[in-house]
């Protein structure tokens, strides 16, 4: 597959604080690329960099195979990019405003309409299309600030924490929205502090801390990369101390951790612990109203390497 | 297309704002043709004086007070100062004489008793200035010629009753264009008014940091974006212009504003016009919201029609305010309203002055101009 993004030793400081350094990658035409890291990690000025919108100390990057310049229009016809903060006109309608952003892409009038209906429709903003974007809730508010970033049908698509602050029921269309886009062809980049959504949508994640990548990789790829196959959670009322040694000494059991009632046991290896730790429990005669197990997360990937959890 | 058809419907949305200063104008406009009367005839005007004697009514001091109560009106019971100040500043009274004691013995003996005249500002309180002094200019000349009193009161007599009779056969009725003047004066608020209001919402929206960002990844190039937000503001401020020089027609009357004064007044207004969208495009650099848009259009427009004379005539404001008026292009628009109105010729020597004050109104537009090319220059990169 061909290179979409080209991003190269790419430096941007302010003063004397870089908030990217030195950051190489690629993004390779199809795929959704997850860029991963906590609050001032430099995604955000990253993909700025990328867009030209800020000016960068070193480096080079190149979309669709040409150097990104402010006046590549070009290759700004074939990018659209949805801001983590919603950029619409208040004094325009839900339609005008999509219109408008369309427009400053498609001349054609007939194919616009088509356009901005497609992107209705995708974010499911149909029987909006006459409100203002005061009348809308926080949700719908997102949904029209997508719809107004990709509605021209670009190939390569910046999506900035889209899903901030949004109902669950919007989360949901709006992921399914970007799915749909990269079934459709787009290239997508899309920035976020949610694990969840990245392992949901990404193809492949870059976790970024302090301006560098510190891991990228599929998403298996990277929990390879935790110490971790498996937690078990288990809530248990009372545990005297050496009922919680007794964890420590199970097999394959790496960690064990216990907070407020709560008992959490990382396996580093196997897939099928539950069933061993309900018959330690029962065994052991020790009472539970909860038991679960679940796959390592990209947090605990961040936490492995960085000694910090991602929403810190 | 785009950019031009998303301005028009942001004007529209946004047109209940300009309606007021809109309203107000054309109620100004009624309210001035009403209270402005035709001076088709010429008549000799009685200015009221207050007369304070402090020498006895006898003699020369007697005369003198029959000769304004000849002249003028003379009013009484104004003892008290702040009443009296309040006459003068509402032109109640135009005059207080304060005639000396021993003014009769004095003036007889050509000692030059100071007689104190105070008045308030205009035409009618020079004209009463202008015939008390002759009367005392009159009386000092004669009093050199040491004769008795009853002799001076004679020849002072004698004097006054020589009159001029003065025929006007042809004269520019300047007082008619009063009326166009104290339009256009309140035009500038109206137009300061609507025109920051106006340009300073739409162009806040555009110039908001995530609107631009989103402008400016796009594939329209920037520089050609700006020009056409530019050319949509000069089309709404010429369209601005023509509804309130419309209006002047309707309110005026167009006997006064369609004629040469009236083509001077439209003109006038077209280039303070200029300076205001320059002046409103200025303050949309900075990207304020809709609030603060209010807040400045209420300081820069009220602020500066005040200060320069728009609702109360410059005469009667402080030389302080006035001072500061000099830095507001307001000041020159309401002075060269001024002129045209008593405008007594179309040659070059007349015109002149007016042409000064609509070069000094260009000059503050080029530089608002200057200004905003800095401003936005400073501010192309987010970062």
């Amino acid at each position: 597959m061909k290179n979409v993004i080209e991003v190269k030793h790419l430096t941007k400081s302010y003063k004397n604080n870089k908030a990217v350094d030195d950051l190489s990658f690629n993004v390779q035409e199809g795929e959704i690329l997850g860029l991963l890291g906590p609050n001032g990690s430099g995604k955000s000025t990253t993909m700025n960099c990328i867009l030209s919108l800020l000016n960068f100390q070193d480096g080079k990057i190149k979309i669709f195979g040409k150097e990104m310049a402010p006046d590549a229009y070009d290759i700004k016809s074939k990018i659209g990019v949805v801001f983590q903060d919603v950029a619409v006109f208040d004094e325009l309608t839900v339609y005008g405003n999509i219109d408008y952003f369309c427009g400053l892409y498609i001349d054609d009038k007939k194919m616009r309409e088509r356009y901005v209906d497609d992107a209705l429709k995708l974010v499911g903003l149909e029987d909006n299309k006459s409100q203002y974007p005061k009348q809308l809730s926080g949700g719908l508010l997102r949904r029209l600030n997508i719809a107004c970033g990709i509605a021209h049908k670009p190939s390569l698509i910046f999506l900035d924490e889209p899903t901030v602050a949004v109902d669950p029921q919007s989360r949901n269309n709006i992921l399914e929205g970007i799915k749909k886009l990269r079934d459709d062809g787009a290239t997508i980049v899309y920035t976020t502090h949610y694990m969840e959504e990245v392992e949901i949508l990404c193809d492949r994640v870059i976790i970024l801390d302090h301006g560098k990548i510190i891991a990228s990789g599929t998403n298996d790829e990277l929990k390879a990369l935790a110490k971790i196959e498996e937690k078990v959670t288990v809530e248990v009322a009372d545990l005297a101390p050496n009922q919680l040694s007794g964890f420590e000494k199970i097999k394959n059991v790496s960690e064990v951790e216990y907070d407020n009632g709560v008992l959490k046991i990382s396996y580093s290896k196997g897939k099928n612990n539950l069933i061993d730790m309900i018959e330690y429990l029962k065994t052991n005669k020790i009472n539970y109203k909860k038991i679960f197990a679940e796959r390592p997360t990209l947090n605990d990937v961040f936490l492995e390497l960085t000694g910090k959890d991602l929403r810190d | 297309m785009i950019v031009s058809k998303a301005f028009w419907k942001i004007v529209l949305k946004n047109i209940s704002s300009i309606i007021t200063p809109t309203i107000i104008l054309l109620l100004f406009g009624a309210i001035s043709v009403s209270s402005t009367s035709s001076t088709s005839q010429f008549e000799a005007a009685e200015p009221s004086i207050v007369i304070f004697n402090h020498d006895e009514n006898i003699g020369l001091t007697k005369n003198f007070i029959e000769y304004i109560d000849k002249h003028a009106e003379i009013k009484t019971d104004y003892e008290d100062d702040d009443r009296l100040k309040d006459a003068l500043f509402y032109e109640n009274v135009i005059a207080v004489v304060d005639i000396p004691e021993n003014f009769h013995s004095d003036m007889t003996f050509n000692h030059n008793p100071e007689v104190k005249i105070r008045s308030s500002a205009g035409y009618s309180a020079e004209l009463a200035k202008t015939m008390i002094s002759r009367y005392l200019t009159t009386a000092s000349a004669y009093a050199k010629t040491n004769i008795s009193e009853q002799e001076l009161i004679s020849k002072i007599d004698a004097q006054m009753e020589n009159s001029v009779e003065v025929s006007i056969d042809k004269a520019v009725d300047t007082s008619k264009y009063a009326k166009a003047e104290r339009y256009f004066n309140f035009a500038s608020y109206s137009i300061l008014s609507c025109f920051i209001t106006i340009i300073c919402l739409i162009m806040s929206a555009f110039n908001r940091t995530q609107l631009r960002k989103r402008n400016l990844i796009s594939s329209m190039d920037i520089k050609k974006m700006n020009r056409v937000l530019l050319k949509n503001c000069c089309l709404y401020s010429l369209a601005a212009w023509a509804f309130y020089f419309a209006l002047s027609i309707f309110a005026i009357g167009a006997d006064i504003m369609l004629t040469q004064y009236g083509l001077l007044f439209a003109l006038n207004s077209l280039l303070f016009a200029g300076c205001a969208t320059s002046i409103a495009y200025f303050i949309s650099t900075f990207a304020l919201d809709a609030s603060a848009v209010n807040g400045v259009q209420i300081v820069i427009a009220l602020g500066s029609s005040f200060l320069c004379g728009a609702f109360v005539p410059a005469q009667y404001l402080p030389d302080s305010v006035l001072a500061f008026a000099h830095v507001l292009p307001s000041y020159y628009y309401i002075n060269a309203n001024s002129k045209i109105a008593g405008l007594e010729a179309f040659d070059f020597d007349a015109l002149l002055p007016i042409l000064i004050e609509f070069a000094i109104v260009i000059g503050f537009s080029v530089l608002f101009i200057f200004l905003t090319n800095i401003v936005a220059k400073k501010r192309q990169k987010i970062a």
